[in-house]
């Protein structure tokens, strides 16, 4: 076992940090995040308010505190859906081959050409605005990019001489994608997750900021920035934080994702 | 006159030795095999003598080319050594070729490079290098794109393109492991009259004892980077003073002790029969159906086969030849478009829904040792699984079996907790072997189970084979494209060639009075070590 790369180390302790700062969010926020105070608008940061207040008042740096949980909450929960459905469906394509790859084929055809965000938009657009349409969302069109991974992998498994034991022993199709072509097609697709999550996070945040997300008083980092948006030449520290939060997470799950890849091409 | 001269060479790699103190002399016009396994630092050796290696590599010791000291040499007067006065040939040739430039434009390049050739002149030196390499029609074949030659021809153009500049030595590392037989035949003799014509002198890399034998007169042993025996050829065969060459030439199929020839009782049932069996990959397309064409790739061509219980029957081959297509069929990897099968006379579908039972009595193993085992079960759990998913034993003696299991394939039962990047070649095999007979199968298809593996692991192997054939009363088919592993395993023998089994007989019958030509061609290609050519 070769020693994990100093990038894969790094990207696990950001994103354990954040993990850490979400967990124990209600210690570390001075402020209640959602409590208005007028007698404290749009204060600098400082000692009462390290990160400032905003417009209503409300403590920045306790709402980007919590909002780590919604952050963390929407990229993990986010890409589960989707890595299911395009696992299951770029191994079944890839391991039979034949009609049933030429469908989810054709499938992942006609949705490639629609920009993600937009499909993504559009059916939040229909299905109306929170959180949990926007996981539904994901689990419609996000399944693309991890099905054509998995495809490619079982492809070569299929042919490989360990599944074609499998099959000899008179092993069935089922165990054999579960046991043999799943658990050796994994990495790629873990690698991609990484990147996924980032993504997932960042478009979790645009909808936040287009009013699409959580609804308005959640400490939400694109509802935050969206509002701190209006003030951005007066009061920079209102969208400034939620904003740096969020470069630093995706900076965190990028670098495990290039880590883990770089880690894997060693290992092979 | 002593032409390159090497003293103590080293290699490392970090803290890996890849090659250790190696020393020899190379006069012009003689040829220097050097044999040894994988790992034995031949490669490595040879590709220091042009320092071809990569920045990562630590070279010590001395290389005199022609008095010249190689390793001293500035980058820009080791490209006039290299192409110009030491030429070098590759083990795939379709690796070494770039597909996108024409055969005569590769061959060429070196001449424009090195001598300054250009226009007709260009033209007309590189159809006499193609000829003299015995490319036929060369005028033609210059035109030709890499992917438009076979493997034989591609070496070919390669030696072309390395002689192209009239070079003192070739070096060829492995220049016929990807060939076929009757390929390689063709290759080394061609290798012979060059240096019989052109006083070429040659450093020949194998792991093959009979095809340096066929082009070399000195020899050097060597093994974990260090040269362990030197001599002429002959003496090194006759009288190996080396232990570990001893071993070497022991695993030779030619030394490999012979299979007795006997009859199998009489009325053994058949226990496996195929009649008629076609396979054809590919699907019909529009053009096809309107001009009345079959369509595909027809990879085999109605074969017949009888396998009897307790006999070996050898299936050999050239690749393409649709010898791993007909196993595949048997086992239903490949669906059949045409033929039967028949398992004790009841026909049967290998890829029907009462396979299991059929699959249980016909089991199959692989050519490559570490794909034949999935990557993330230790070998307890490989060969656990057979059992475990098809109830043959009760859960509880699972283990007890495992270990029978392991130390009748002579695995050290403490390798049952390594997975498979962890254990060597030889002992993949193993596994995927005991893993097989988990099932206690009547019938073992091997197929190229060996070939893949260095040639002691190879003569381990095929003993534990022949062991457990003999010992179990297994019928086997072993398929191969090595004849002399067929000869020493197998009772009869079925020749195939593009689909079709072109002669069947017993070993002794078909290797002494073959009876059709491509038969006598593959024979003739068999790469014997010197003095061994007499038929066992």
């Amino acid at each position: 076992m070769r020693r994990a790369p100093a990038l894969l180390v790094a990207g696990i302790a950001i994103v354990a940090a954040w993990g850490l700062v979400a967990l124990a969010a209600p210690f570390l926020a001075t402020h209640d995040p959602i409590a208005i105070n007028f007698e404290a608008l749009l204060q600098p940061p400082g000692d009462a308010n390290y990160f400032g207040t905003d417009n209503t008042g409300r403590d920045v740096f306790s709402r980007v505190v919590y909002g780590t949980r919604y952050a963390l909450y929407i990229g993990l929960l986010g890409v589960l859906a989707p890595m299911a459905i395009g696992m299951t469906i770029g191994l079944v394509a890839g391991y039979f081959g034949g009609w049933v790859d030429a469908l989810a084929m054709r499938l992942v055809d006609v949705a490639v050409p629609f920009p993600f965000f937009v499909l993504v938009l559009a059916i939040v657009a229909v299905l109306g605005p929170g959180i949990e349409n926007y996981f539904i969302a994901l689990a419609l069109v996000g399944w693309i990019g991890y099905a054509r991974l998995a495809r490619a992998e079982a492809l070569v498994l299929r042919q490989s001489e360990f599944v074609l034991a499998a099959r000899t022993m008179g092993f069935s199709h089922p165990y054999i994608l579960a046991r043999h072509v799943l658990p050796n097609a994994l990495s790629p697709v873990v690698v991609y997750m990484m990147t996924d999550i980032t993504l997932v996070i960042l478009f979790g945040a645009a909808l936040g900021f287009l009013g699409m997300g959580a609804p308005p008083p959640t400490p939400e980092w694109g509802i935050m920035i969206a509002e701190g948006s209006f003030y951005i030449s007066t009061a920079w520290w209102i969208a400034f934080f939620p904003g740096l939060a969020m470069v630093m997470i995706g900076v965190g799950f990028a670098l495990i994702g290039d880590g883990l890849a770089r880690w894997l091409r060693l290992r092979a | 006159m002593t032409l390159l001269s090497v003293r103590d060479l080293t290699v490392t790699f970090g803290p890996v030795i890849a090659a250790s103190g190696v020393s020899f002399d190379l006069a012009q016009g003689e040829a220097l095999g050097i044999v040894g396994e994988s790992g034995s630092g031949k490669s490595v050796t040879c590709r220091a003598l042009l320092r071809l290696l990569p920045a990562s590599a630590r070279v010590t010791g001395s290389v005199a080319f022609d008095g010249q000291e190689v390793t001293a040499l500035r980058e820009d007067a080791l490209d006039a050594l290299r192409g110009r006065r030491i030429g070098m040939i590759f083990q795939s040739p379709a690796s070494h070729l770039d597909p996108l430039m024409r055969i005569g434009d590769q061959v060429g390049q070196t001449l424009r490079r090195h001598r300054g050739l250009s226009g007709k002149a260009l033209a007309e030196e590189v159809v006499r290098l193609l000829d003299q390499v015995r490319i036929p029609d060369p005028r033609r074949w210059a035109d030709a794109w890499p992917h438009e030659l076979s493997g034989g021809m591609k070496q070919r153009a390669m030696i072309a393109g390395a002689l192209a500049c009239e070079p003192d030595v070739l070096i060829a590392d492995e220049p016929t492991t990807a060939l076929d037989a009757t390929v390689q035949k063709g290759v080394l003799d061609l290798l012979n009259s060059l240096r019989a014509d052109r006083g070429l002198a040659m450093i020949f890399v194998s792991h093959d004892l009979g095809a340096v034998a066929r082009v070399c007169d000195r020899l050097l042993v060597m093994r974990n980077g260090e040269v362990v025996e030197e001599g002429t050829v002959n003496r090194i065969v006759t009288a190996p003073v080396h232990d570990y060459t001893r071993r070497l030439l022991a695993s030779h199929p030619d030394r490999l002790p012979p299979r007795p020839p006997r009859a199998l009782p009489a009325g053994a049932p058949e226990v496996l029969a195929a009649t008629g069996l076609s396979v054809r990959f590919g699907r019909r397309s529009l053009s096809d159906w309107l001009s009345g064409r079959t369509g595909g790739f027809v990879a085999l061509d109605g074969a017949d086969l009888t396998l009897r219980k307790g006999e070996v029957l050898g299936i050999v081959g050239e690749s393409g030849s649709g010898k791993s297509t007909l196993a595949r069929a048997l086992v239903g990897l490949n669906r059949a478009q045409a033929g039967t099968i028949r398992h004790l006379g009841q026909p049967v579908q290998p890829a029907g829904r009462n396979r299991v039972t059929y699959l249980r009595q016909v089991q199959m193993i692989y050519q490559h040792p570490y794909e034949a085992l999935s990557p993330r079960l230790t070998v307890e759990q490989s060969i656990a699984e057979p059992l475990r998913r098809h109830r043959l034993v009760s859960s509880g003696r699972i283990g007890a079996r495992v270990t029978e299991l392991m130390a009748e394939v002579d695995l050290s039962p403490d390798l049952g907790t390594r997975l498979p990047w962890e254990l060597s070649g030889g002992q993949c095999q193993r596994v995927a072997i005991a893993r097989a007979l988990a099932l206690e199968p009547a019938v073992l298809i091997a197929d190229e189970v060996t070939s893949a593996l260095d040639v002691t692991l190879q003569a381990q192997v095929l003993d534990l084979l022949s062991r457990l054939q003999a010992e179990r009363g297994l019928s086997m088919i072993f398929i191969s494209h090595d004849l002399g592993v067929i000869r020493r395993l197998c009772d009869r023998v079925m020749v195939m060639r593009a689909g079709q089994i072109v002669e069947t007989g017993q070993v002794a019958q078909v290797f002494d009075t073959p009876r059709q030509g491509y038969t006598r061609e593959l024979i003739a290609a068999i790469p014997h070590l010197p003095g061994a050519e007499a038929p066992a």
